[in-house]
């Protein structure tokens, strides 16, 4: 009998070849996905209620009581959308333009610049198969897959055999890690871990850069020219070379042209591309799905037929201002990820939460709506890290709505 | 009931840098914020000559505070072979966002990787909880 395989929602890299078992038609085994995958594909510990003001609640009321706080707020916000379908996230933004509501993702405060800089074409990007399949030097800047992306280095970059790499990493591939401190990943790199101070990427970048221009690289902390050389080096020879992008380097850098000048001139002396290391498992699809309609992947207000967009329509700085007065947020938990004192500010507006659990957010959530979680109890399609569309279906049947038909009913009552 | 009790206890400078644990994203994803996501998140691992110079034990707990947050978590000493005298580690949750500060230089962006806070002895103090 031939084997069925499923897809991963656990984070970005939407690993395809899960196998699972059932048991009372419920998940009871995973193949093949990593810790966090098999987490996130069984169910919930603690799954979202139905509740609006924190008393059990019908669906059907709650989702006119969703709707008639964002018809009546005077400025709404839509935000999450990184654990939602496509379909999900296009609903969202329909749901923004008809309230005029501000809307952004986790994007905004992560991989937003790097992903940005891809879809405009000012950084060269590739597929994870190519990486696969040709790569020689893979370079992990401020990421550590190895507890954010387990399956990262074993199913695509280092360690498996590709088309041109047969040899995989005993032979035929490199792996290099730049970080702040010695992490699991950088282990796996051996001596070629390259540890830096905190903020330095940035110095480091251009030093880099200088190296591979002719010019003697210098930096202000313990790392010689002579070091650099050899990395740059490394990086200049390689035939195939990918750098996957991680928070570590995103956050150290103020703008992201440093690391679009070294790509440049990777690509004038190398044949180099990047690879961001998106987090949430369809974190890319919201950004690929508001450029499509906006021309922006994140940070935007819906004015009729008007589009704003800026740092001040983040949610960040929406919070902080005390811009919004009510949020709707699908499968994500401000409460949890952004910083304390700028996530109490939820606290004094009315909240809507759609997720398949309980979160820190759903729990002081004016309205809660539970959903299915996407990947085990409902299908759909998603943009892997590397900007491919994965499509996926069902593990299981549930009772519980996709994200995507809670958000069609809510437009329907608006 | 000692007479240490009265004593503030000294706090030093010290920066977080934030990680991933794959064990505590874990925990996150079958526990929400339960116990097992708190006791694998509100922890600070810290150079092993800091906690002698600052005089904290392994096992105990400290408060790490300062303008935006203050929380109790526990204090453990860490295992990387090279020193980071000055520099605390935390994984990524609620814990270390309590001390992120809401400062951007309205880029939306917020500092969670860089934080300063100052560290003590939290004597009795009962670990921080957000599952309430």
């Amino acid at each position: 009998m031939e084997n069925e395989y499923y897809v991963c929602t656990g984070c970005g890299l939407l690993c395809d070849d899960i196998e699972v078992e059932l048991e009372d038609g419920k998940v009871s085994k995973v193949n093949n996905a990593c810790l966090k995958g098999v987490a996130r594909l069984k169910e919930c510990n603690r799954p979202a209620e139905c509740r609006i003001d924190g008393a059990p609640a019908s669906l059907e009321d709650a989702i006119i009581e969703a709707a008639r706080i964002l018809k009546e707020a005077d400025s709404p916000v839509l935000f999450g959308m990184g654990n939602s379908t496509s379909q999900a996230q296009k609903n969202a933004i329909e749901v923004a333009k008809r309230t005029g509501a501000y809307f952004d993702d986790t994007s905004s405060f992560c991989q937003g610049p790097v992903v940005e800089a891809i879809l405009e074409n000012k950084i060269r990007t590739c597929t994870l198969d190519e990486v696969k399949d040709k790569a020689d030097v893979i370079v992990y800047w401020g990421a550590d897959p190895s507890n954010s992306h387990p399956r990262h280095l074993s199913k695509y970059t280092y360690f498996p055999r590709g088309k041109e790499r047969q040899r995989g990493w005993e032979e035929d591939r490199t792996a290099i890690c730049i970080d702040v401190r010695k992490s699991d990943t950088a282990t796996i790199c051996g001596d070629k871990f390259y540890q830096i101070p905190p903020q330095a990427d940035e110095e480091l970048l251009n030093a880099l850069a200088n190296g591979l221009s002719g010019k003697v690289p210098k930096v202000s902390f313990g790392m010689g020219p002579k070091k650099i050389l050899e990395l740059a080096n490394m990086l200049k020879k390689a035939e195939f070379g990918v750098i996957c992008v991680g928070l570590g380097l995103v956050y150290s850098l103020e703008e992201i042209e440093p690391l679009v000048r070294l790509m440049d001139k990777l690509n004038e002396v190398s044949n180099f591309h990047l690879i961001p290391m998106v987090g949430q498992y369809n974190m890319r699809g919201s950004n690929h799905n508001l450029h499509e309609e906006t021309g922006y992947i994140n940070r935007v207000k819906f004015t009729g037929n008007d589009v704003e967009h800026g740092a001040h329509c983040s949610v960040v700085e929406l919070l902080r201002a005390r811009t919004v007065d009510a949020a709707l947020i699908i499968g994500s938990d401000p409460m949890s990820s952004l910083p304390g004192s700028i996530a109490k500010e939820l606290l004094d507006i009315s909240v809507i939460t759609i997720d398949p659990c309980n979160t820190l957010t759903s729990r002081k959530a004016k309205v809660s709506i539970p959903a299915a979680t996407a990947g085990s109890e409902c299908g759909g399609t998603a943009v892997r890290m590397d900007g491919v569309e994965v499509e996926f279906k069902a593990m299981t049947e549930t009772d519980r709505m996709c994200d995507a038909e809670i958000l069609e009913r809510i437009m329907g009552e608006l | 009931m000692g007479f240490g009790q009265f004593l503030k206890a000294p706090e030093y400078d010290i920066k977080i840098i934030t990680y991933r644990d794959i064990f505590q994203s874990t925990a996150l994803e079958s526990s929400g914020c339960g116990d097992e996501y708190a006791e694998r998140s509100a922890v600070i691992l810290l150079d092993k000559g800091d906690m002698k110079k600052m005089v904290l034990k392994d096992g105990r707990k400290a408060v790490l505070k300062n303008n935006f947050g203050r929380v109790v978590v526990h204090l453990r000493p860490s295992d990387y072979d090279e020193g980071h005298e000055g520099i605390g580690y935390m994984t990524n949750s609620p814990w270390s966002n309590a001390l992120v500060s809401s400062e951007t230089g309205g880029s939306g962006v917020p500092k969670f990787k860089m934080i300063t806070a100052s560290i003590s002895d939290a004597k009795d103090e009962k670990v921080t909880s957000f599952d309430e």
